[in-house]
């Protein structure tokens, strides 16, 4: 029995084992982006700031910090500080239930799978008190704009965990990417991959569905009115957020630490390895869209959400458990 | 000692977070403290071992419920003085609804006992599976009402809400999609000096 310092310091070992290899992704991710970005527009994209410019990213966050953080004077101080840390705080707690390999979790808690939903729900606290509190009128379009749309799309995530789950028979994270050890969810649930990889796109407020802070008509969106520090918070929050969302779809899809054929020379790679790959992979997707897709107006993104997804997700549902039900392939 | 400890302390926060729903002067520092105590209540079930219960409330009240309060009122522009004058006028109604509420504890917790061993029955399983035991066997008439009780409601706003005004102009998808080149574009060949009759 280990006395209580030593686990109260192992505790916050684990937590910095997750939370610094999640903001220097962030910031790997951030270059990743704009070499994909570069790459498909047939630029070179940065490459001054160190080899390749891999230091891009990390001279762009010190860049951020030397800056004046401004204070509009009609804003609501204290809600305008808060937004952003409640942003990326709400991103980095989330990495608490998940699992990289079937042993190496923070918390492996029975509810893993809703606590994720729950916490990313809350995630549109953030922009939207940012948006109030601004007191200004783009911001607080971007806000209404941002509300509005993750929770249209939370809807159809819900409904696509709710078939990943029936298949399962479990809440528990592990047990979802261990029930997935002979076959990915993504083969036989493929539609509902498709669904989710959208949602989760529409979720993290990335481009086709970027609406909150859409260039072109507000401005910056929620973000209008940050500069310096706290603007450079929402931006880790949300490539967190990228991060996490492609966590979740891997472990909820793709098998999590799972190689894709259990062989010899695969499944002899410990799981991290093929963690990250998936991660990558599926982060990769999300650069991809972006540089491919022209963004959606406000009035299709909501069709996409309720007219098309609401549908199609719930009468997946319908389909699995009658499926399941009838070849008697429930889980207890 | 920590459960109890932690017991006081969010039942605490969640008195607080409560009184100030009720006197902060702005609505949406009130709905920020209802989600605060909306949080400390979630925080209350996972310590009773409800953890499943305490999500759920978590993810309607504070990620769908409260999101929506606060998209309303933070399009309210409101006289902050006549707000707190008109909380005085439902205080009467607001004591009715406490004493509702105060008759049903008093009633289940010192009338009404429970034929189930609590204790055994919530170690036997995790409360996910308990609640999936009895939610569509014992309790499914209830469960199905309270749906149709919420579809009549969610009914009820879409036809209060709903206006429909012939003038205002629509996105049609589908004829949009099924137009051809034919549709919209005429070849004409103009020969010189006649121009293209107008019909």
């Amino acid at each position: 029995m280990p006395s209580l310092s030593l686990e109260i310091t192992i505790g916050i070992l684990k937590i910095f084992s997750f939370v610094v290899p999640v903001l220097v992704s962030v910031a790997l991710l951030v270059y990743l982006e704009r070499k994909v970005l570069g790459a498909v527009q047939l630029r070179k994209g940065p490459n001054v700031v160190g080899p390749f410019g891999i230091l891009q990213s990390f001279a762009d966050v010190l860049k951020l910090l030397t800056k004046e953080n401004l204070l509009p004077s009609s804003s609501n101080k204290f809600l305008f500080i808060f937004a952003p840390m409640l942003t990326l705080i709400l991103s980095l707690i989330a990495w608490a239930v998940i699992p990289i390999s079937s042993t190496y979790v923070i918390a492996n808690i029975n509810i893993g799978i809703l606590y994720l939903f729950a916490v990313s729900s809350f995630g549109v606290y953030g922009v939207i008190i940012a948006g109030w509190a601004s007191n200004s009128k783009y911001p607080f379009l971007g806000a209404l704009r941002s509300a509005a749309q993750m929770i249209s799309y939370e809807v159809s995530i819900g409904f696509v965990i709710i078939t990943v789950l029936i298949c399962v028979g479990s809440l528990n994270l592990i047990d979802i990417v261990e029930s997935q050890k002979n076959m990915w969810f993504a083969i036989p649930l493929l539609p509902m991959f498709v669904v989710f990889i959208i949602s989760a796109l529409a979720e993290t407020n990335r481009l086709p569905f970027d609406l909150p802070e859409d260039e072109a008509t507000l401005v910056a969106g929620f973000f209008t009115e940050y500069s310096s520090i706290s603007f450079g918070l929402f931006f880790l929050a949300e490539y967190a957020n990228m991060i996490l969302m492609s966590s979740l779809t891997v472990i909820l899809f793709l098998g999590g630490w799972y190689p894709p054929i259990d062989i010899f020379p695969l499944n002899a790679i410990p799981g991290i390895f093929w963690f990250v790959i998936k991660v990558f992979l599926i982060l990769f997707v999300f650069l991809w869209v972006r540089a491919t897709f022209p963004r959606y107006r406000y009035d299709q993104l909501m069709r996409l959400g309720w007219k098309i997804f609401l549908p199609l997700t719930l009468i997946w549902v319908v389909i699995t458990s009658a499926f399941l039900f009838y070849f008697g392939l429930l889980p207890n | 000692m920590f459960l109890v400890g932690s017991f006081f302390l969010f039942a605490a926060f969640l008195i607080t977070t409560c009184i100030f729903v009720i006197f902060s002067k702005n609505p949406v520092n009130s709905v920020l403290f209802l989600v605060l105590a909306f949080l400390n209540s979630t925080f209350l079930f996972i310590l009773i071992g409800a953890e499943f219960v305490g999500i759920i409330l978590a993810i309607v009240y504070i990620g769908a419920v409260a999101i929506l309060f606060l998209f309303v009122v933070m399009m309210l522009d409101i006289q902050i003085t006549t707000l707190m004058y008109n909380i005085k006028r439902y205080v009467p109604l607001a004591l009715l609804f406490a004493g509702i509420i105060l008759a049903e504890i008093i009633y289940l917790t010192v009338f009404k006992t429970s034929k189930v061993n609590i204790d055994t029955f919530i170690r036997s399983k995790n409360n996910t599976e308990q609640i999936g035991d009895v939610l569509y066997t014992k309790y499914f008439i209830d469960f199905q009402l309270s749906g149709i009780v919420l579809l009549l409601a969610m009914i009820g706003a879409i036809v209060l809400t709903h206006v429909y005004r012939p003038t205002i102009k629509r996105q049609n998808i589908d004829s949009q999609n099924s137009t051809t080149a034919k549709d919209r574009v005429q070849l004409v060949k103009i020969k010189p000096g006649e121009g293209i009759k107008d019909d």
